[in-house]
C-alpha cells in the first residue's frame, strides 16, 4: 500500500462517500445573502478553517489519532465518539458526520480491510456508537502509514475544497476565484496543522454560535440543494 | 470571595418543598412570591452585590429529587465587572427520576476587561426533565461597550445516566474571534440558548415544527433535535430583555408540556391499575375512552415511524446512487 496514493484517493473530493451533498450551513448563508460574492466567500472560508474546523473536526481527527498512537482501549474511542455526538448539536451536522463515516468505512473496507475500522463500522451499525467521519478517517489513514501532519493537511485541504466548490455552485463565484481562495489559504492550513497538537483540552469543540443557528435554520429552508 | 448556594427540592404529596438549602453573602435564595400559590416550587436567587467581581468564586448546587418540580429564577442581569484575574462559577445539578428543573437566568453582561468562566455539570436520571437557558450579551451595548471584555468561557455538560448527551462549549474571546463576522454574531449583540432534555423532547419537537414556522424581525433563531431526547433552540438578537422574555416563554412551554405529559401518563397508569381488579364491572366510560385514544395515538405514531424508516432508507440509497454516478464519470 502506498501511503501518499492512498491519502490522495481517500481524500479526493470525488471519493464517493457523499461529501458533496453537504454544505454545512453554507446554503443558509447564501440564501440569506450573507455569503454573496467572492470577498464574503473568502471570509466564510477563512472563518470556517480557523474557527470551526480547527476546533472541531480537525481536533477530533487529532484526538482519535492520539488514541490510536497510544493504543487506547475501545472504551476511550467510545468516549470520544460520545463527546463528538454531544458537541454536534444541529441534527443535520450530526447526521452528516455519521453518514460520511459509514460510507467511508464501507468503501475503505472493500479496498483494504482494517480491523479497527471494521469494528467501528460494526458498532455504528449495531447502534452502540454514533459514528463520526473525522474518527473513521483518522483510523484508516493511521493504518495506511500516513503521518498525522499529512492526514491533517489533506483533511483541511479537502474541507476547504468542499467549501470553495460549494461557493462556486451556490453563490455563485467564478471557478478561478474559488481556486484562488483554495490556493491563498495554504498558509492558514499549514499554520493550523502546526498548532493542532498543542490545543488545550477545553478548546476542543468550541461552538460558532452563528454557524450553529444557520445550520439549524437549514432544516426549515424552503428549497434546498444540499442535505445540510 | 467564595460564595455557596445549595438548594434541595423534594416532593411531598402533591407539593414540592424546599429542604436543606443554604446560601451565604452576597447571595440569598427565597421563595418567589407566595409559596402557597402553586404545587411546584418557585425560588429566586438574589444578590446584594452589584455583580460578579474579580476573584469571585461561586458554587451552586441544585438537587431536584424524585418527582420534584423546581423553577429557579434570577433577580437581574448578571453583571461581570472589570477584572484582572477573573471570576469562576461552578454549577452542579442533579435531577432525579421524574423531576423537572427549569432555570433560565437573566442575560450575562460582561463589562470591559471582565474575565469569567462558568462550568455547568448537569446529571439527569433516565426520566428526568431539564429546561436550561443562557443568554450572553456582548457588553453594555447602549454605553458603546460591545465585545470589550477579555474572555468569557461557558461550558455546559449534560449527562443522562453516565452518558454525556449534550456538550456546549462557548468561548468568547474578542482577541481570538471576529465577532461581527460570518459564523459569529454577524450584526447582532446577544446570543441565547435553550436546552430541553426530557423523555418528551422528541414529541415537543414535532409540535415546535408547527409552531415556530416563521422568523421574527427582531432576532434570528434556529432549533433542532440535538439528541434522542433533547431539543436545542439558539437565537441571536439585539435586545437582552426581548431574548429573555422569549426564552422564558419557550421554557414555560417546555414546562407545561412536561407537566401535561406526566399527568397524562399518571392518569393512564391509574386507569390501568383500576382496570386490573376484574371485579370492577362498571369502569367509567370516560376512562375507557382515554385508553382507546391512547392506543390510537400510539398506533398512529407507529404508522408514522414505519413510514419514516423506508423514506430514510430511500434517501441513503439515493445518495449511494448519486455517489456511484460520480464514480462512473
Amino acid at each position: 500500500m502506498q501511503p501518499l496514493l492512498t491519502l490522495l484517493q481517500i481524500n479526493d473530493s470525488m471519493f464517493p462517500i457523499g461529501s458533496f451533498t453537504h454544505s454545512y450551513g453554507l446554503e443558509s448563508y447564501v440564501s440569506k445573502g450573507i455569503v454573496k460574492d467572492t470577498p464574503s466567500a473568502r471570509v466564510y472560508a477563512n472563518n470556517m478553517l480557523r474557527h470551526s474546523i480547527y476546533y472541531n473536526d480537525a481536533a477530533f481527527l487529532q484526538k482519535a489519532w492520539a488514541l490510536l498512537e497510544a493504543k487506547k482501549s475501545v472504551r476511550e474511542f467510545q468516549k470520544l465518539d460520545e463527546m463528538i455526538t454531544a458537541l454536534k448539536a444541529p441534527a443535520e451536522i450530526r447526521d452528516a458526520s455519521k453518514k460520511l463515516a459509514i460510507r467511508f468505512l464501507k468503501l475503505t473496507q472493500a479496498l483494504h480491510p482494517v480491523k479497527r475500522c471494521s469494528n467501528y463500522l460494526a458498532k455504528i451499525q449495531e447502534g452502540q456508537l454514533h459514528g463520526h467521519y473525522a474518527v473513521a478517517f483518522a483510523m484508516y489513514a493511521h493504518a495506511s502509514g500516513i503521518t498525522l501532519k499529512d492526514a491533517l493537511l489533506a483533511f483541511y485541504y479537502n474541507s476547504l475544497n468542499g467549501i470553495v466548490t460549494n461557493c462556486a455552485k451556490l453563490v455563485p463565484i467564478g471557478q478561478g476565484d474559488a481556486q484562488k481562495i483554495l490556493f491563498d489559504l495554504q498558509a492558514t492550513i499549514k499554520e493550523l496543522v502546526d498548532e493542532q497538537e498543542n490545543m488545550e483540552e477545553e478548546m476542543v469543540g468550541l461552538c460558532c454560535i452563528g454557524q450553529e443557528i444557520r445550520c439549524m435554520q437549514h432544516e426549515k429552508q424552503y428549497s434546498r440543494l444540499y442535505i445540510s | 470571595m467564595l460564595s455557596t448556594i445549595k438548594i434541595n427540592a423534594e416532593r411531598e404529596g402533591a407539593l414540592t418543598l424546599l429542604k436543606e438549602s443554604c446560601h451565604n453573602a452576597p447571595y440569598k435564595v427565597i421563595h418567589y412570591g407566595s409559596r402557597h400559590l402553586h404545587e411546584h416550587l418557585e425560588l429566586i436567587m438574589m444578590s446584594s452585590s452589584p455583580g460578579i467581581m474579580d476573584g469571585d468564586e461561586i458554587d451552586i448546587e441544585v438537587n431536584v429529587h424524585e418527582h420534584a418540580q423546581l423553577k429557579l429564577f434570577t433577580q437581574s442581569f448578571s453583571k461581570l465587572h472589570p477584572m484582572e484575574t477573573g471570576a469562576l462559577q461552578r454549577t452542579n445539578v442533579q435531577v432525579k427520576k421524574g423531576g423537572i428543573y427549569k432555570f433560565i437566568p437573566h442575560p450575562i453582561t460582561p463589562f470591559a476587561n471582565s474575565i469569567f468562566r462558568t462550568v455547568n455539570e448537569i446529571h439527569l436520571d433516565e426520566n428526568a426533565n431539564l429546561i436550561w437557558g443562557d443568554i450572553i450579551a456582548s457588553g453594555r451595548v447602549h454605553s458603546g461597550e460591545s465585545f470589550q471584555f477579555t474572555r468569557l468561557h461557558s461550558i455546559t455538560k449534560v449527562y443522562r445516566g453516565k452518558k454525556l448527551v449534550l456538550f456546549d462549549n462557548q468561548l468568547l474571546e474578542p482577541g481570538r474571534q471576529p465577532f461581527d463576522s460570518i459564523l459569529f454574531y454577524e450584526r447582532y449583540t446577544h446570543q441565547a440558548t435553550l436546552i430541553y432534555v426530557s423523555p418528551y423532547a422528541a414529541e415537543l419537537k414535532t409540535e415546535l415544527d408547527e409552531i415556530l414556522t416563521s422568523q421574527y424581525d427582531e432576532f434570528s433563531f434556529g432549533f433542532t433535535q440535538c439528541g434522542p431526547n433533547a431539543i436545542m433552540i439558539r437565537a441571536m438578537g439585539d435586545e437582552g430583555v426581548m431574548l429573555y422574555d422569549w426564552l422564558s416563554a419557550m421554557g414555560q412551554l417546555c414546562w407545561e408540556f412536561t407537566v401535561h405529559k406526566q399527568e397524562e401518563e399518571q392518569a393512564e397508569l391509574e386507569t390501568e391499575q383500576a382496570a386490573e381488579p376484574k371485579a370492577e364491572k362498571a369502569e367509567p366510560a370516560a376512562k375507557k375512552q382515554t385508553k382507546r385514544t391512547k392506543k390510537e395515538v400510539t398506533a398512529k405514531g407507529r404508522a408514522k415511524k414505519a413510514k419514516a424508516i423506508p423514506e430514510a432508507a430511500a434517501e441513503i440509497e439515493l445518495e449511494e446512487v448519486l455517489a456511484e454516478a460520480v464514480i462512473e464519470k
